[in-house]
């Protein structure tokens, strides 16, 4: 689709030249692109000053962010109450098109004059008709994985046989999978080096437990990683007994010698750099970890030497 | 092993045990709890290995947990009907010679070694009392002349570095379920709850909730399935007391948590040890299955109508599981996010039945009382706390290692009796922290304060879980306020919006006063957002975030003063407030540091003292510690 200048108001009475000159040659409609709760504010205020706005979102429905959110910071004013009038006001006011689940696809132009080209994903819903109860949500029987076809065949099982055969027998042997999620990832991840999607997938398809719902485990906890791996794994101690002893210097040089930064692999996947909060060697302070194998009274310039074991 | 099923079977059993434990012949017990394996114990128990094969003579063989003192690791103890003398930081050339002289029983050469000293075991509860023979090795101190071990009382550490975690026998040996059966055979539930409650046993992981009052609430309960659950996700920075204790004498745990179960009512128990110790991990493994195999635990424990059973969840590094509500959810597979209380535990927990959880050490305090009786406990302490407490010594002071002293005693006799003073001669301890990131940083001339739950409180910090960290003059109070924001902010769980925004702002602010930004205003609006995220967040890690930084603030408010008046870090720790220069008066001339600095800021200049290229100097303080003649300076 293709988003023009449509409406009147063409103020058309300056010269080219500079982009501040061209700033108060505006003309047409303006986009908003994002509709939290700023892009809201900015549409409401400019369609009641008198200009027609098209509000974009790449997700289904406008409000963003905040409408996920309890409440907010530091007022503890409830988030939904702060922002439902305003999401009533763009939804009925006469100035504002909402133009939801699209993207931006290009921007030609200077400012104050833009064509704009918006792709506007497939939603196979009349809008007209919508009354948005929602059932179509709770019944769609892959609501946890929306995917166009195109891409969804990409996510095919590209599990290797001995993959399979592992996952196969952890679940198998794992009488409650739901109960011990957290269990079964650490064995994926132990296996694994890291969560492969593919296998969560599998794992997903296996059990009915939504891919969603592993991800947020993941992500959630330290210990996971949806990245590869490097084969060795240092840990630099972060807590406060090394931190006391200069633990942080010991992080700053690692990264210097092996060039990643923190949560980085090596390009030649040997080693994978990450801190730790104490791994209750204190005593030892500061104690780097690499794989199974602690090193307490770690010295800067004995950081190479240890690394040269490995 | 067969089951045990009657009171008569275990004495027998416990008998024998002792008897092989406490008649065992010459034996040598390497400490290989994790501190001692980072310490080179694989080594030394490789090397005594080779001499039991070779012309042992009798010698056997043994590894141990945690004595206690970390800093003298690798230990080793050499033990027979006679004597029993521990050896600390001992090499692999050491271990030989202690070998030779323990074969011919003459310790005279051992007269200076870094730390050797002999000790007498405790009377037993049965009255036998075993010592060494006194007098045979006069040159060597008796433990009660240790200032790390003499104001030391152990009751949850009892056990720790005496026996084998591996082998139950060695704790049976040791009293190990003694309690349990004498609970078993009691049958009186009440009884046991209300020895709990008489002895004043208070909560060991933070809050100091009276445990018997909890167990009276779960009991109370209404519910046919309960649960009782080890807190083992040690989360608190500095601290590693459930580590060690999981580690050395995972039997205690287990004893006690059967005995909670027997008197609320619970027939599965769960223990959440973090994934960070691996090896506790297994200790408590191998715990289970040999406590299975001797019937204490399992369907119809001792011939009784109670089943108990314990299974392990590994957490996933992330501290608010240690959180109660929050561990619950990780042990049900979720993300592990608090909820808000009421309901508490007690009354909805895991799979929304009513659920004791009590922290390692709460519950490796529960035997000793069963057996003890109340009272034994309770004359130990303060009025209100009761006990002992557990601490981690660690940061810039000389006996860094685990402690476990009577409560009420002052931090002073802490740090300087048991902890021996400042790491480095001439250096000045400034600050200890306690609590962790919940807790706060008290100054000098607070050390008289008389360590118990209420004073801690009140002074500012808390009790924690047992976490001491002492600091000198090098530390910077402010930079250590924003290395606990740092942590807190990482770890909040995002849950509720004042933890999650409140701390990053508050950590912003810190950096930007650390950075030599810092204007007069900020300090206010630190106290400010402090006051905000304190009484607005959803669990104890919001709530708790501020302390350090309040508690900085409060008693440290010269150094915050000095950062935004001055421009300056009196400890120079600070990078940006900071730089070092070379002394000349001071400087041999060794080119020490020129050799290490790893961005070659040292500029030397022939036969004359160096220079520092400041635009060059990434200020990683490489040449300031390996100055032998302390001539780089710090301004
Ligand atoms: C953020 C946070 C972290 C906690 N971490 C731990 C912990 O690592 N270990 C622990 O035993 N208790 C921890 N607690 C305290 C527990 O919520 C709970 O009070 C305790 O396990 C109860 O056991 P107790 O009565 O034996 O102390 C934490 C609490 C909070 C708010
Ligand atoms: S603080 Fe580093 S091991 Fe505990």
């Amino acid at each position: 689709m293709e988003a023009e200048s449509p409406r009147t108001d063409s103020t058309t009475t300056g010269q080219s030249g500079s982009l501040v000159a061209g700033v108060s040659n505006k003309v047409g409609s303006v986009l908003v692109v994002g509709s939290g709760i700023s892009g809201m504010q900015a549409a409401l205020d400019l369609a009641n000053g008198g200009y027609y706005v098209y509000l974009l979102d790449s997700e289904p429905a406008i409000g963003g962010l905040m409408s996920k959110l309890d409440k907010t910071f530091p007022t503890n004013d409830c988030a939904m109450c702060v922002m439902s009038p305003k999401l009533v006001d763009c939804g009925r006011h006469l100035n504002i098109e909402l133009v939801t689940y699209a993207d931006v696809k290009n921007i030609e132009g200077v400012p104050g004059n833009y064509n704009v080209e918006i792709v506007r994903k497939a939603k196979s819903v009349d809008e007209e008709k919508c009354t948005g109860c929602g059932d179509c949500v709770t019944g769609c029987p892959s609501r946890y994985v929306v995917r166009p076809p195109d891409e969804a065949a990409q996510y095919a099982p590209e599990l290797t046989a001995d993959d399979k055969d592992f996952v196969d027998r952890l679940l198998r042997e794992e009488p409650d999978v739901e109960g011990n999620l957290l269990a079964v990832l650490q064995d994926v991840s132990e296996y694994c080096r890291f969560l492969p999607e593919h296998v969560l997938k599998y794992v997903s398809d296996a059990t009915g437990i939504p891919l969603a719902r592993m991800i947020s485990i993941a992500t959630f906890y330290d210990a996971f990683s949806l990245e590869p791996r490097g084969e060795h794994t240092i840990s630099v101690c972060m807590g406060t007994a090394c931190h006391v002893k200069g633990s942080g210097l010991l992080q700053s040089r690692l990264q210097d010698i092996l060039q990643i930064g923190n949560g980085e692999t090596t390009t030649d996947g040997k080693f994978t750099l990450q801190t730790v909060r104490c791994i209750g060697c204190c005593a030892l302070a500061p104690a780097v970890r690499i794989d199974d194998e602690t090193f307490g009274f770690v010295m800067v310039r004995g950081l190479e030497k240890i690394l040269k074991r490995f | 092993m067969a089951r045990i099923n009657t009171q008569a079977e275990f004495e027998r059993v416990a008998k024998e045990a002792a008897g092989r434990y406490w008649g065992r012949g010459l034996t040598v017990r390497v400490g290989m709890a994790s501190c001692g394996l980072a310490a080179g114990a694989n080594a030394l128990y490789d090397v005594a290995a080779e001499r039991v094969k070779g012309n042992g003579n009798g010698l056997s063989l043994s590894r141990v947990g945690c004595r206690g003192s970390c800093v003298v690791e690798p230990m080793v103890d050499v033990v027979s009907p006679d004597f029993h003398l521990t050896f600390g930081n001992v090499t692999k050339a050491g271990l030989e010679s202690i070998i030779d002289a323990a074969q011919a029983n003459d310790f005279s050469s051992f007269e200076d070694a870094d730390a050797v000293w002999q000790e007498r075991d405790a009377p037993r509860t049965d009255g036998t009392l075993y010592t060494t023979r006194r007098g045979t090795h006069a040159q060597i101190p008796d433990i009660s002349a240790i200032p790390f071990y003499a104001p030391q009382r152990k009751i949850v550490t009892r056990n720790c570095g005496l026996i084998d975690p591996f082998d139950i026998e060695e704790s049976l040996a040791r009293d190990g379920y003694a309690a349990l059966v004498k609970v078993l055979t009691e049958n009186d539930p009440e009884g046991v709850i209300e020895t709990v409650l008489a002895s004043g046993l208070r909560g060991r992981g933070g809050a100091g909730f009276p445990t018997g009052r909890k167990w009276a609430l779960t009991r109370e309960a209404a519910g046919d399935e309960k649960y009782v659950f080890v807190n083992a996700d040690e989360g608190d920075p500095g601290a590693f007391m459930d580590r060690s204790v999981l580690e050395s004498d995972p039997h205690a745990v287990l004893e006690g948590l059967a005995i909670g179960a027997f008197a609320i009512g619970a027939s599965e128990g769960i223990v959440y040890v973090r994934a960070e110790y691996p090896l506790a991990v297994q200790t408590l493994r191998n715990a289970i299955v040999q406590a299975r195999e001797y019937g204490f635990l399992g369907e119809n424990i001792l011939g009784t109508s109670f089943s108990f059973d314990v299974s392990i969840r590994i957490g996933a590094g992330a501290f608010v599981c240690g959180e109660e509500t929050a561990l619950i959810a990780s042990a049900e597979g979720r993300v592990g996010e608090p909820r808000p209380r009421p309901p508490y535990p007690a009354q909805s927990g895991y799979k929304g039945a009513p659920t004791v959880i009590n922290n390692v050490k709460t519950w490796s305090a529960v035997a000793p009382i069963i057996l003890n009786g109340a009272e034994w406990f309770a004359e130990v302490g303060t009025e209100s706390s009761k006990g002992t407490a557990v601490f981690c010594v660690t940061g810039t002071i000389k006996n860094t290692g685990l402690v476990e002293v009577p409560m009420g005693m002052t931090l002073r006799e802490i740090i300087y009796d048991v902890g021996g003073g400042p790491e480095r001669a001439g250096s000045e301890i400034k600050a200890v922290q306690t609590g962790g990131p919940s807790g706060g940083c008290l100054p000098k001339d607070q050390f008289d304060l008389a360590v118990d739950y209420e004073k801690l409180t009140e002074a500012g910090s808390m009790m924690g879980s047992g976490g001491m960290i002492v600091v000198d003059d090098r530390t910077c109070m402010v930079s250590l306020a924003k290395f606990f924001l740092n942590f807190t902010m990482d770890e909040s769980c995002g849950k509720c919006t004042p933890c999650r925004e409140g701390t990053r702002r508050m950590h912003d602010l810190l950096e930007k006063i650390t950075s030599g930004e810092g204007t007069e205003e900020d300090i206010a609006f630190l106290e400010e957002l402090a006051s905000y995220v304190k009484d607005t967040s959803l669990c104890g890690l919001g709530a708790t975030a501020p302390n350090p930084v309040l508690s900085t603030l409060k008693y440290f408010r010269d150094e915050y003063d000095a950062h935004i008046r001055e421009r300056r870090c009196p400890a120079g720790e600070c990078e940006a407030l900071i730089s070092f220069r070379v002394v000349p008066d001071k400087c041999t001339v060794c080119g020490a540091c020129a050799k290490v600095c790893p961005v070659n800021a040292v500029v030397e200049a022939g036969k004359a003292p160096p220079t520092i290229d400041q635009d060059a100097c990434t200020r990683c303080r490489t040449c300031f510690e390996v100055c032998p003649s302390d001539a780089i300076l710090i301004e």
